[in-house]
């Protein structure tokens, strides 16, 4: 953490998610009840009325409230998918690394398949196929996002599994499946982790692009729906697409230079050891 | 002191006159056509149907009717509203068993053939009752059309049909296709759909598709040295934003159909050398509905009906999401309807509290976090402001105790979700009023329709007594008398509510000032266009 510190991207990066944390957490708090509440004359601009500093939407709603819950919808939505996505793909990952033969096969070839389908594309289909909604988006993400990890968990798995401890563990009669899962899985997952960052980015992104479409869930507020809906309004109010593209920006690039600087703290422990 | 004054006056009188001197030029020069020249318009939907006869729809008339013309057109003054076209005169017999039209002469087809009234027999009996969407309700006891020479055509119903119906219904309904054409193989496969051929001031030249339509100029037309312009583009344009870029691009000299968004109107407004025309869409209005899915218990029930409707801010939707570009309803028919129009309807003002009690009074007390009970809404993803006005209403349901979540469909999955799948609690929705109630209004409160019919009444809503009004309005042939039964029809509506008006609203153009002779007419979008002229 100290060297982590000294990495001033790590500190740049940390520093944005640590505020976004705040915020999504102290959304409910600052901004009780509904964010999509109407609160005052439609198309107001920002820094005109202090009690809504940004201003309000065209229907009259607080854009700083929707900004602050958006903040809350677009983590989650990051959070979840990236959580899922890595959990899928370092199961899968493992499974095929460690069973190796026809299964390896299989299960590569299918890691092939939805690799070569861009993934906002395999998003969209499956979203306008199932209808959306919260669950549903985070799932899609998922569904794109599992194939790096699933490949970076089989090649850790592979190098893993002729070591001596999982030698000892067969000599033990530990069933093959609780070996990949509780002796080789672990091991195999720093490297796995260290995709999360890029995982969660690109998530944060194709949540704002599903909505942006009209393709998120219409009862809470996303970024994404915000820079749609101001983007009817782009040439007399364009604060509101502003807004939340700066946000979006913001937040993508707190992930990665975060991501970056935990990559290149453990660099730096790696070659002092 | 009167010295003083009488200075004034003379001063303002002046004043009065410089004005006048300076407004004259303008006037003088919009008043002379000139000939010649391309209009280039932007198009935001491509369709591949263009045969107005089969597929009855705004979206195929901008293009399709300079093409092929109706029997008469919607007209601010004629009589009755309307203006002759392919026929000159019509009347209907007594017994409301027959129509007589008489066809113009001389009038030739854009490959030189004659129209004749086999033309019209063969496009009424083969095509607009069979096969057309407005057709088959209005023509749906057309049994017979007599041809006793080659300009006369009397159509015959096996029951009586109100005169005022098929008069109203003649500008949508009655566009005129080539029997010699269409007579041989299939009628939804012929080649003249995407390439029509009619009787109208421009030919079908070309379509690109992705890019634009090409119409040219009828040398041969009937009307006296018209058209005025020697060719119509179409520019697909179908990003809305695209619209107003090209307008002051001076790429496109017309955007018809709301085509540039409402938000960005006031700031093209005062673009010098373009115009923002709100005329000439009144026989296309269209109703923002919320329409009502009555297996719902708590909204089969009028007070949670009723109470809806009080929480409804009427002012608000249309100063807010139509920035004034529209009228609150009062009624299923819109006030911009002279012939049925009835302001003689319950009045639901805004009221929360009103609202609030007459829930109470329905028995759905708020739980403990203040909700009622919660509801699926649908809002219809066809217009910006269908969209708008279901985030708009998800609120003002949250503000008397309804909890309502939004479903978001794309077109065709929200037409089977609530025509066919009836999986709604409230939809909002934009059906068009089209100059009389029977043609596609009553629909939305009778019951026995099928299942599947798009804008029609799928709420499951069963009223004996306006089931009674629209049966016997459609037999009804006094005009006056049929009218109000209408009157009466919309009373019992607001009354009971199978469906909620909020707002009708119509279109706006926004054209460059070379463009003259736009909007002179009720329909002006959808209309021939063959006495708009350009401005060299």
């Amino acid at each position: 953490m100290r060297r982590l510190a000294s990495i001033p991207e790590a500190l740049v990066g940390l520093g944005i998610l640590a505020i976004l944390a705040a915020m999504a957490l102290a959304a409910s708090a600052l901004f009780p009840g509904d964010p999509f509440a109407i609160k005052g004359a439609p198309l107001l601009s920002p820094f005109q009325d202090w009690s809504l500093p940004l201003g309000t939407d065209r229907l009259g709603r607080d854009v700083m409230a929707e900004l602050f819950h958006g903040a809350r919808t677009s983590l989650a939505v990051g959070l979840a998918a990236a959580a899922a996505a890595i959990a899928v793909g370092a199961v899968i990952g493992t499974l095929a690394g460690f069973a190796g033969g026809i299964v390896d096969e299989a299960l590569m070839r299918l890691t092939d398949a939805f690799q070569t389908v861009p993934s906002f594309l395999l998003a969209l289909a499956f979203v306008s196929v199932v209808g959306p909604s919260l669950t549903v988006v985070v799932i899609a993400i998922a569904l794109s996002a599992w194939t790096g990890p699933a490949r970076v968990a089989r090649a850790e798995v592979l190098s893993i599994r002729e070591r001596d401890f999982v030698a000892g563990a067969r000599v033990i009669g530990m069933h093959p499946l609780e070996i990949a899962l509780r002796e080789v899985l672990p091991n195999a997952l720093a490297p796995v982790l260290a995709l999360s960052s890029v995982i969660v980015a690109s998530a944060i992104l194709i949540e704002a692009a599903l909505s942006f479409l009209g393709l998120g869930d219409p009862n809470r507020v996303t970024w994404g729906s915000m820079i749609a809906e101001g983007r009817t309004v782009l040439r007399s109010a364009p604060f509101l697409s502003i807004v939340p593209g700066i946000a979006l920006v913001l937040t993508v690039l707190g992930v990665y230079l975060a991501g970056e600087g935990v990559v290149e703290g453990t660099a730096v422990r790696k070659s002092l050891s | 002191m009167s010295d003083f004054s009488l200075n004034r006056r003379s001063v303002l009188s002046g004043a009065v006159l410089l004005l006048a001197s300076t407004a004259l030029p303008t006037i003088g020069w919009a008043q002379e056509p000139q000939k010649g020249g391309r209009l280039t318009v932007a198009a935001d939907s491509e369709p591949r149907n263009l045969n107005p006869a089969i597929v009855a729809s705004n979206g195929v008339f901008f293009i399709s009717s300079k093409i092929v013309e109706p029997l008469a057109e919607a007209d601010y003054e004629g009589k009755d509203g309307l203006s002759p076209r392919l026929a000159v005169s019509w009347e209907g017999s007594e017994d409301g068993k027959s129509v007589t039209f008489k066809l113009r002469e001389g009038v030739t087809w854009h490959d030189g053939k004659p129209f004749t009234s086999a033309d019209v027999a063969f496009s009424a009996l083969q095509i607009w009752k069979p096969l057309q969407n407005l057709g088959r309700v209005v023509f749906k006891d057309l049994e017979a059309v007599e041809t006793p020479d080659e300009h006369t055509a009397v159509f015959k119903f096996a029951k009586p049909t109100p005169f005022q119906l098929i008069r109203n219904a003649l500008p949508a309904l009655t566009s005129v296709v080539p029997k010699h054409i269409y007579e041989n193989g299939k009628i939804e496969e012929n080649q003249a759909n995407t390439a029509p051929i009619g009787t109208g001031p421009f030919k079908f030249a070309e379509h690109k598709a992705g890019q634009y339509y090409r119409l040219e100029k009828n040398t041969a037309y009937w009307g006296k040295s018209k058209p005025n312009l020697d060719e119509i583009v179409y520019q697909v344009l179908p990003d809305r934003s695209a619209a107003a870029n090209a307008l002051e691009a001076e790429e496109i000299q017309l955007a018809a159909f709301s085509a540039v968004p409402l938000a960005d109107l006031d700031r093209i407004s005062k673009v010098p050398g373009l115009k923002v025309v709100t005329k000439g869409y009144e026989g296309l209005t269209y109703q923002l509905v919320v329409e009502i899915n009555h297996r719902r218990k708590e909204l089969a029930d009028v007070k949670v009906r009723q109470a809806i409707a009080h929480a409804i801010n009427k002012e608000f939707v249309v100063k807010t999401i139509f920035l004034g570009y529209a009228e609150t309803a009062s009624g299923p028919v819109p006030k911009n309807d002279k012939q049925f129009y009835s302001a003689d309807v319950p009045n639901y003002a805004f009221d929360i509290a009103k609202a609030n009690a007459l829930l109470d009074e329905a028995g759905y007390k708020p739980g403990a976090d203040g909700k009622r009970f919660k509801l699926k809404l649908l809002p219809a993803p066809y217009f910006n402001e269908t969209k708008q006005f279901g985030d708009y209403l998800r609120q003002a349901l949250a503000a008397i105790g309804i909890d309502a979540e939004l479903v978001n469909n794309d077109s065709a999955a929200h037409i089977k979700a609530v025509y066919t799948d009836h999986a709604f609690d409230l939809a909002v929705g934009p059906p068009v009023f089209r100059g009389d109630p029977a043609i596609s209004t009553t629909i939305l409160a009778q019951s026995g329709i099928p299942d599947g019919v798009p804008f029609s009444n799928q709420g499951g809503y069963k009223n004996a007594d306006i089931d009674a009004i629209i049966a016997k309005a459609a037999e009804t042939l006094d005009a006056s008398a049929r009218t109000d039964l209408y009157k009466e029809f919309q009373k019992k509506v607001v009354e009971d509510l199978p469906f909620i008006n909020v707002a009708d609203w119509t279109f706006i153009s926004v054209a460059s000032d070379k463009v003259g002779n736009i909007a002179d007419n009720p329909r002006w979008a959808v209309s021939n266009w063959s006495d708009t002229w350009l401005a060299k």
